[in-house]
């Protein structure tokens, strides 16, 4: 022993002493109060951000319980009805909860849901969304089968289903409801099937929303879950030019009255379920089914009005117009979105006259103006915008609120009109503050929403234009981009009708929505609904007239009540409600905070919706896991949208990184080591 | 010869203390301040620190194995007193500042107490530096000085490009070089070099025997020596890197090893001019 061998020599007696006491006085205060040995990061908040999918590793844990996804829509006139199944199988050793967050159309009304489980159903019940979840939470620590239907954003809902055993097949079917309202003529019905990811700007007002944080497949990475859909139309007229621009399909019934559309098994072994279903068609003689609908109801009726606008006339005069383009250059369009992108450029800005002005503004994480402040559009200063537009790349996040501010700030003219046009795929988690920023900050300017890419987020490109009274367009293809350019520019040379007002007569209406009639800028039917009172032993005979003004002067349309009431078209109320909640929100993100959550919470309540205040339950009052407590959460994957890559999620960026620790001190004490041998030497 | 004879049982305690080695004393002081030292090995355990500290706590150990012979039986009473005073100010940060601050204090309290008993001769700052650097500092070190050290190495790395004509352009951490975005990010810092060379030098002044003084003179030129090792590692690979050329990771390691010998080797070549310039 090395202190047996060590000669024992002596201390001075005061040192000894004092030294001995104050060490036991320490070693005493320190095993009092021994502090904790981790570091302290509980004030450290969790990114919500996206985040690509990881293997399991532990085999026994089912990572990918959504099976499938089955579609049923059925389209009546102009209101589609929807049933979606989702189907949950548990192939692994143990219980799971799975969370899947998916899309839908902004303007579904979502009014139930059931769940199979095995041979039992469950429906579920509407409730308030606190209350929903509380409900679900104690039924999951219970071990029921339990299954919970959120709404996050008009477009994107959150399923969660709990204690899924091995070997369970859980199917959960939900239903919804929307108005198709025609666009020139060629109505559409838009399925989609993936939530894009979500940038979210740590400074916005949804940062700690935790849906954003769903995890993704890799690019080019199929769906592990299968994708079925299949579409029934029924018209009064014939159906015919039945297209769809994002899917093969096949159609049967053409040129009749009642048509199918079934997906078809892609050449090119594209999958179905990274990208939004779109379908066209059109009726007989490009009409479209204007009128006045009622449905009489047991408490209320509702009415649905549908008028053809007037064709659009050019006019002679064209103002001068300042144009601003406010791109997204983020990495999410970052490749295809971005090429698209450019290309409906080099059509808005090469269409530009030489009398109007325009600007560039490009943004992702930050933002830059081609110029200090617009100009001409002459031929120079095109191809300079759009040769400098060719060389960017997309990269970074996607800060849309200071961009919008910016845009705002700019001066302007009062004697010139502005528009501006927002180029995006909208992947963004900001969408109330962008509206509320359009409205408060932009409302001297007409703004245009232009959605790039498979699987935009309509909700933000719908929300801009409502909010800027201008309007919303789709870009799904580089192919499309000189028609929608064109679009753009007649709707704005010569809007359709404006000052757009409508009363009824002879009919008792109430709860008409929306209250005021925006601009009709082109192509667009003007759509109304509401309720209405009458005498249930009597027909209703009444009147709808509509006004306004068009480029040859006044306008007005009459529709008669008369012989179109029916009692098949139950679906008015739940439109109407969606519509009123719709109208609820929008007031809402303008305000900012939870101002209308009462009024939004009775309507979901009292027409079964689905609302960002009320969810869908579903409980199996049976308990059938015996641990709860252990059951993890899977979140299922989505694939990244088709065109999208990788850096909408993040990106490797190269860096220079210092070599391994243990490499680095092997050298150093090589060269330490090599120094003591000299040293001995010497 | 005369032998006292202890005829009180006071005087037969007094005499037991007497007869405790320094070494002891220096390892009751060390138990007296085990929660600091408990706190660094959960920091490794935990992973949340690289395990260097045992490095330097290895070559600590070694140093004061190989100067217990030669320890003073009678230690000076300022360093003793520096020791305690460190000591109570180590046990007083456990409710004042961070864990590593304790921790800090706990390293250096040691290290007076060994000073106290060590020969005059010898020097001690070196066995101090060891004893810090034995603590989990660079997860600490990054988090503080790591920006500062980014910025600065994305900075310089940007005029060396510049210099040989490159297009680069540097914004925060980041540099644009030839249109090519590349990150100074956290592990680009510098910061493990800085473990490193300082690790080095320590250790070569132990080895050497270099006094004080000229310890703590040698100190900036380790510092100088780290940061422009870590400039010009990072413009090599950033210039690489901005050719497009596919550098493997191996060979990102294999530059940043060369250059990190190249430095420490500096530093010894430093240290050991110091002690030349002593002879």
């Amino acid at each position: 022993m090395f202190f047996l061998r060590y000669p024992l020599r002596p201390l001075t007696h005061l040192g000894r002493v004092v030294l001995c006491i104050a060490l036991s006085l320490l070693a005493a205060v320190l095993m009092l109060i021994s502090p904790p040995s981790q570091a302290d990061d509980s004030q450290a908040l969790p990114a919500q951000s996206p985040y690509f999918a990881v293997d399991s590793a532990d085999p026994s844990v089912d990572r990918l319980p959504l099976k499938s996804t089955s579609v049923d829509v059925r389209i009546a006139g102009v209101i589609a009805d929807v049933t979606v199944t989702q189907h949950y199988r548990n192939e692994g050793q143990r219980p799971i909860d799975a969370r899947y967050v998916f899309p839908g159309s902004t303007q579904a009304a979502v009014y139930a849901m059931s769940v199979r489980l095995g041979d039992r159903l469950l429906t579920a019940h509407i409730e308030e969304k606190q209350q929903a979840r509380i409900q679900f939470d104690a039924a999951r620590k219970q071990g029921k089968t339990t299954a919970l239907l959120e709404q996050e954003r008009p477009n994107v809902f959150q399923m969660n289903v709990a204690n899924i055993l091995p070997g369970d097949d859980v199917a959960v079917e939900l239903r919804y409801t929307e108005l198709l309202t025609p666009t020139d003529a060629q109505y559409g019905f838009v399925f989609p099937t993936v939530v894009g990811p979500r940038y979210n700007s740590p400074q916005g007002a949804a940062a700690q929303e935790k849906w954003i944080a769903t995890p993704y497949l890799r690019e080019g990475v199929a769906p592990s879950a299968g994708f079925e859909l299949k579409v029934s139309l029924d018209s009064p007229l014939a159906v015919k030019d039945v297209v769809s621009s994002s899917h093969e399909i096949e159609v049967e019934g053409l040129g009749s009255r009642h048509a199918q559309v079934t997906l078809a098994s892609d050449r090119s072994d594209r999958p179905h379920g990274n990208r939004d279903f779109i379908l066209g068609y059109r009726l007989a003689g490009d009409r479209i089914e204007s009128g006045l609908m009622l449905f009489r109801g047991e408490r209320e009726n509702f009415f649905l009005a549908m008028v053809e606008p007037p064709k659009a006339i050019a006019t002679a005069q064209i103002s001068p117009r300042d144009y601003i383009f406010v791109v997204d250059i983020s990495g999410s369009m970052h490749g295809y979105p971005l090429e698209t992108a450019k290309e409906l450029l080099v059509h808005l800005i090469g269409g530009l006259r030489a009398s109007d002005t325009f600007n560039v503004m490009l943004f992702s994480g930050s933002n830059r103006m081609l110029s200090p402040a617009s100009v001409p559009a002459t031929r120079a200063n095109i191809d300079q915008a759009l040769r400098t537009i060719a060389q960017m790349g997309g990269s970074g996040s996607t800060e849309i609120v200071p961009a919008l501010k910016r845009i705002a700030s700019l001066p302007k003219q009062p004697d010139v009109s502005r528009s501006v046009i927002v180029v995006t795929d909208g992947y963004v988690s900001v969408e109330s503050e962008v509206f509320q920023l359009v409205r408060k900050n932009l409302n001297q300017s007409n703004v245009f929403a232009f959605g790039i890419g498979t699987s935009v987020n309509r909700h933000l490109i719908e929300g801009i234009a409502r909010a800027g009274q201008g309007e919303a367009f789709v870009v799904t293809k580089p192919e499309q981009a000189a028609a929608q350019a064109e679009r753009l520019r007649r709707m704005i040379d010569s809007p359709v009708l404006t000052q757009v007002k409508a009363r009824f007569e002879g009919l008792d209406v109430y709860d008409v929505e929306p209250q005021q009639l925006p601009d009709v800028l082109g192509g667009r039917p003007v759509v109304l609904f509401g309720k209405w009172r009458g005498d249930a032993t009597q027909p209703t005979q009444g009147k709808l007239i509509v006004e306004g003004r068009t480029a040859e002067g006044a306008y007005r349309s009459e529709l008669s009540t008369g012989e179109r009431e029916t009692q098949t078209t139950s679906a008015l109320r739940l439109l109407w409600a969606r519509q009123r909640i719709a109208t609820l929100s929008d007031q809402e993100a303008l305000e900012g905070g939870q101002q209308q959550k009462a009024a939004i919470t009775e309507l979901g309540l009292r027409y079964s919706l689905l609302t960002q205040y009320t969810s869908f339950i579903a409980i199996d009052q049976v308990v059938r896991n015996s641990n709860p407590a252990l059951t993890p959460t899977v979140d299922q994957p989505s694939p990244l949208p088709e065109g999208v890559s990788a850096l909408a999620v993040g990106a490797e960026v190269p860096s220079t990184p210092e070599p391994a620790a243990w490499l680095a001190l092997l050298v150093v004490m090589g060269i330490v080591v090599a120094t003591v041998a000299t040293q001995r030497r010497r | 010869m005369h032998q006292v004879i202890l005829t009180t049982r006071a005087a037969r305690w007094e005499h037991r203390l007497d007869a405790v080695p320094p070494i002891a004393w220096l390892a009751l002081q060390a138990a007296a301040l085990w929660t600091h030292w408990r706190w660094a090995a959960a920091r490794l355990a935990d992973g949340s620190d690289d395990p260097l500290g045992l490095a330097a706590l290895c070559v600590l150990l070694w140093a004061v194995a190989r100067l217990a012979p030669d320890m003073r039986s009678k230690p000076r009473p300022a360093w003793l007193a520096a020791a305690l005073g460190l000591s109570v100010a180590a046990t007083a940060s456990v409710f004042l500042s961070p864990p590593l601050m304790g921790a800090i204090l706990a390293a250096l309290a040691l290290a007076c107490g060994l000073r106290a008993f060590m020969p005059s001769d010898r020097a001690c700052l070196p066995l101090a530096g060891l004893a810090v650097l034995a603590l989990p500092l660079v997860s600490s070190l990054q988090f503080y000085a790591g920006y500062p050290l980014r910025v600065v190495t994305a900075q310089a790395s940007t005029w060396v490009l510049q210099l040989i004509g490159m297009d680069a352009s540097r914004a925060g951490a980041s540099m644009q070089v030839d249109g090519r975005l590349i990150i100074v990010d956290a592990p680009c810092s510098g910061v493990q070099m800085v473990w490193m060379a300082y690790f080095c030098a320590c250790a070569v002044a132990v080895v050497t025997q270099l006094s004080d003084r000229r310890f703590v003179r040698a100190l900036p030129f380790v510092g100088l020596l780290v940061m422009v090792g870590n400039i010009v590692r990072n413009a090599v690979l950033v210039g690489l890197e901005a050719t497009h050329a596919n550098v493997s990771p191996a060979n990102h390691q294999a530059i940043g090893l060369v250059v990190l010998a190249l430095v420490c080797l500096s530093v010894v070549a430093v240290v050991r001019g110091e002690r030349d310039a002593r002879a």
